[in-house]
């Protein structure tokens, strides 16, 4: 992500919006591929150097916030680390003992080169046991400047090394390596820049208010994730709210945090800046964000709105979430065509709030008589993980509430302590005669008897 | 009812709805309150005897309440200093601890604020959280604190900032780290120090102490009061002023003799066509467009001429390169190299405005060097050596800032510096300590001639002079 002072935004009546790049233009695609080559060209390189060539780019470039925004983002993607013999903190222990019997080490002109600095150097390299070289040039190997470019998205640098102990790590310039297809492109990198743009804009958030129409399992996913709280409303297309989830189209969610309970907290700024990125994983979403105007640490301080929908072009680089549940999914579906029961399958994408998160169930199990069931199926989880989400349908007397947990993974039903007879254990798939077992069990008498088409 | 910390709040499970101070959160329903008030929660409903009860009270009392918000222990420590407390200092520690440990204590610069601290931290026997406005006091800090409490904690002083994020018993960090993340920690600290607390009101630093359930609070400033009479807010997150020493009892104390010496050095042939080539760029641009520099505003106009105007922003690199050459002039380097030569025996510290020329000065006369980079551990080491005489030079960049407790030294070192009036006054002040034999001190400025530093040079000497008879 950006830095707070890499944000470019522009405020008018109101309203606050970050001022997007066409990644189209021809300028920005230039910079952006002038970057990435001197990312690549840096490699195995002290970090000073790099942010020194980055930096000459800017000289009579007043787009200068958008060339250090970029670099910024490869910075993200990089690594580096102190390469040195010894570790450096010794070496200038051993320096500055050394050199404090040996003051004042100046240049004695008379006596040619400054051969006292030199005694020193070498006495502790002898000491240490590595060359003078190393010596010198290890004695600050630690400072940021000083630490080498190790990683740059998927090119690393290779490492000539025995044990990482070794005294001999080196780093040889002929030795990278590309290990994978290069995922860094000037694409990628402006798309990622507008995103960041506007995350930057949520640092000095207050509330967000988010309307989306689908995907909603994966957006409250990383609601929770990033610790943000939610207030839910079901919506209908056009974004208006409704009575119940049953007419939903869509949701609306308020995040904020706990304390904004008490006042405008700036705090989960961060939180929603992160959150952001899931958003555009939607195919229709909208949001709204209270910005707190002014300076930081100024007392007074206005607010701002700032929008932004599924038409702004912004894309996610977060993953979709899911995957291993939805071919759970399409596999139970699919045997449930096969079998005989009266029992209908439906896909249901209900919102369950739980308070501390919200439940979406996969599935709803339903009879032609009104009785109906919902069912969860939880693919990957840890006893704790298990144990909370239980405790929380227990007190949300979701009694109704089928859940399908899967039993590949380590742990096992016995490592739980708490299990309800609402769980189904399955091994590799689910069997529909087990999910119509625990229906029949608990389902709940609807008060309308349902007709679907 | 159950009390829980949770995100820099304090949820109230099952609580009554004669609870004070608390909302109804309707996202998770239950009661919520913001975590300063635990101190509170928890008298209010454990009511001691001689207070009178409410039926309220009464009927909480019957309840037991568990608490699992409180996850700070307790500590018992006593400082290892060799110093006898001031009597001013014993008088603020006792008017502290009688107003149940809240407050603040005001005291000049330089009058041992530090050192109250720690006796307070003996005092409360609980874990603590000291939050202080840069990470130079933070380093400042953590060596104090571990100087004082050695190993008497179960684990070394931690520090929260600057690179470094170790929790401990006894913890340290910046205004920046404990409003980030305070909501994570903010339940296990008892005591809160608060150093130069009359920044704390800022909103968003006030979710510090709002979001810790710590009982006991001290605050420290030389300056209270703010222009915005937000210190009134510090009221209620830390406690009143409990006591106040005037500024005028304190001063004089510690001034002594000092000479100081200017020299200046040419800049070498290619030096001196790079700069003038830089500055005339600067100056072209700078009248061409009529800025006042030398005054804040037409300063503040040229830079922000300079962030949309290619010529501007090609002006400010130049002005910043010729900054660059005159500081790191290469003759500075000779005339540094006589200067060591003649105080070899002394104890001295030699300034730069910038790392890599600390650095340099650093590998080439092999002496240890401070800067913002240096790690919190190293450099309370480093400081470690020079106090005891072990190491008997330093060079560092502009690190030893506010309220820094530097140690004596008889012989500074100017090799370059900004124009801040406040700054250079500050950098004296710490040479000028006394150093136990009352040796006088020496200060020596190297600047190069005929550049800006020379006008910036005078300039500050006026400043200080100003500042001196104010």
């Amino acid at each position: 992500m950006l830095t707070a002072d890499l944000a470019r935004s522009r405020t008018r009546n109101g309203s606050i919006k970050p001022l997007f790049i066409d990644p189209a233009k021809p300028q920005y695609r230039e910079t952006a591929q002038e970057l990435i080559d001197i990312f690549e060209d840096h490699l195995g390189e002290p970090k000073g150097n790099l942010e020194e060539t980055i930096d000459q780019l800017t000289i009579a470039d007043t787009d200068y916030k958008i060339v250090q925004g970029l670099a910024k983002l490869l910075t993200d993607e990089c690594e580096f680390e102190t390469v040195a013999a010894t570790d450096p903190q010794e070496i200038r222990q051993a320096l500055f003992a050394k050199a404090n019997e040996s003051y004042p080490i100046v240049r004695q002109p008379t006596l040619g080169d400054d051969t006292q600095r030199l005694e020193v150097y070498s006495a502790v390299a002898d000491q240490l046991g590595i060359s003078l070289k190393e010596c010198y040039r290890g004695m600050y190997a630690d400072l940021e400047d000083n630490m080498l470019l190790v990683r740059f998205g998927d090119l690393r640098v290779d490492e000539y090394a025995g044990d990482s102990s070794s005294s001999t790590t080196r780093l040889t310039g002929d030795s990278e390596e590309t290990y994978a297809e290069d995922t860094i492109s000037v694409d990628w990198l402006l798309t990622r820049y507008n995103l960041a743009l506007a995350q930057a804009v949520l640092y000095d958030a207050t509330q967000m208010r988010i309307q989306v129409w689908d995907h909603f399992n994966t957006v409250f996913s990383y609601v929770k994730l990033f610790g943000l709280m939610h207030r839910i409303y079901p919506i209908d297309e056009s974004g208006e709210r409704v009575e119940s989830t049953d007419v939903a189209a869509g949701y609306e969610a308020i995040l904020d945090g706990p304390a904004s309970l008490f006042s405008k907290s700036r705090k989960y700024g961060i939180r929603m800046a992160n959150f952001l990125p899931a958003l555009p994983l939607c195919d229709r979403w909208e949001m709204e964000a209270e910005i707190l105007d002014g300076e930081r640490r100024s007392t007074n301080s206005g607010s701002l709105t700032f929008e932004l929908d599924h038409t702004d072009g912004l894309s996610s680089h977060y993953g979709d979430q899911g995957k291993f549940d939805s071919d759970l999914e399409r596999t139970l579906s699919q045997k449930w065509e096969r079998a005989t029961t009266d029992w209908e399958l439906r896909r249901e994408d209900d919102v369950l709030d739980l308070g501390v998160e919200v439940m979406i169930p996969d599935f709803a199990v339903e009879h032609p008589d009104g009785r109906r069931a919902i069912l969860e199926i939880v693919g990957f989880w840890t006893p704790e993980y298990l144990e909370e989400k239980l405790a929380k349908i227990e007190a949300a007397d979701l009694d109704h509430l089928l859940i399908a947990v899967s039993d590949r993974l380590e742990c096992s039903a016995t490592d739980v302590e708490k299990v309800s007879d609402q769980v189904l254990w399955f091994k590799s798939g689910i069997h529909v005669y087990d999910v119509v077992d625990l229906a029949d069990k608990h389902a709940i008498q609807t008060s309308v008897e349902r007709s679907h088409d | 009812m159950r009390l829980t910390f949770d995100d820099g709040t304090l949820l109230l499970e099952d609580a009554p709805d004669s609870v004070p101070y608390a909302e109804w959160d309707d996202r998770v329903d239950e009661y919520r309150a913001q975590a300063y008030r635990y101190h509170d929660l928890r008298q209010w409903a454990t009511p001691s005897s001689r207070d009178q009860q409410t039926l309220a009270q009464a009927t909480m009392a019957g309840d037991s309440v568990e608490d699992d918000a409180r996850a700070y222990s307790d500590l018992t420590l006593s400082p290892a200093v060799a110093i006898e407390p001031r009597g001013y200092q014993q008088a603020a520690l006792k008017a502290w601890i009688e107003h149940d440990r809240r407050g603040s204590v005001v005291l000049p610069t330089g009058s041992g604020k530090t050192f109250l601290a720690i006796q307070a931290i003996a005092d409360a026997g609980v874990s603590t959280l000291v939050v202080v406005p840069t990470i130079d006091l933070l380093n400042q800090w953590h060596a104090t604190l571990t100087n004082a409490f050695g190993d008497q904690p179960p684990d070394d002083v931690g520090v929260l900032g600057g690179g470094s994020h170790t929790i401990t018993d006894v913890t340290v960090t910046t205004y920046d780290s404990a409003y980030r993340y305070i909501n994570e920690y903010g339940d296990q600290f008892g005591l809160l120090v608060v150093d130069e607390v009359h920044h704390l009101p800022a909103p968003t630093y006030r979710q510090i102490p709002e979001m810790t359930i710590a009982p006991y609070r001290l605050g420290l400033t030389a300056t209270y009061e703010r222009a915005d009479n937000q210190h009134e807010a510090l009221d209620e997150l830390l406690g009143p002023v409990v006591y106040e020493e005037d500024v005028d009892e304190l001063t004089g104390e510690y001034l002594s003799d000092y000479e100081t010496i200017h020299l200046e050095v040419e800049l070498t042939a290619d030096e001196r066509e790079r700069y003038d080539e830089e500055y005339q760029l600067y100056r072209d641009y700078v009248d061409a467009h009529d800025f006042d520099i030398w005054k804040e505003r037409g300063y503040q106009e040229f830079l922000k001429r300079s962030s949309y105007d290619s010529q501007g922003r090609r002006a400010l690199i130049a002005k910043q390169r010729a900054e660059e050459i005159a500081r790191t002039a290469e003759k500075k380097l000779d005339t540094l190299d006589n200067l060591l030569k003649r105080h070899y025996d002394d104890r001295t510290i030699i300034f730069t405005a910038n790392n890599d020329f600390a650095y340099g000065i650093s590998q080439e006369f092999v002496i240890p060097c401070i800067t913002h980079q240096t790690a919190t551990e190293e450099r309370t080491d480093l400081l470690d050596r020079f106090r005891t005489g072990e190491y008997s030079m330093l060079v560092t960049s502009q690190v030893l800032d506010e309220g820094i407790d530097v140690p004596a030294a008889n012989v500074g070192i100017i090799l370059s510096g900004s124009a801040s009036k406040r700054q250079y006054a500050q950098r004296l002040g710490r040479i000028l300590r006394p150093t136990e034999d009352r040796k006088p001190a020496r200060l020596y400025e190297i600047i190069a001639t005929n550049t800006k530093e020379t006008y910036v040079s005078q300039h500050r000497r006026r400043g200080v002079r100003t500042d001196a008879d104010s």
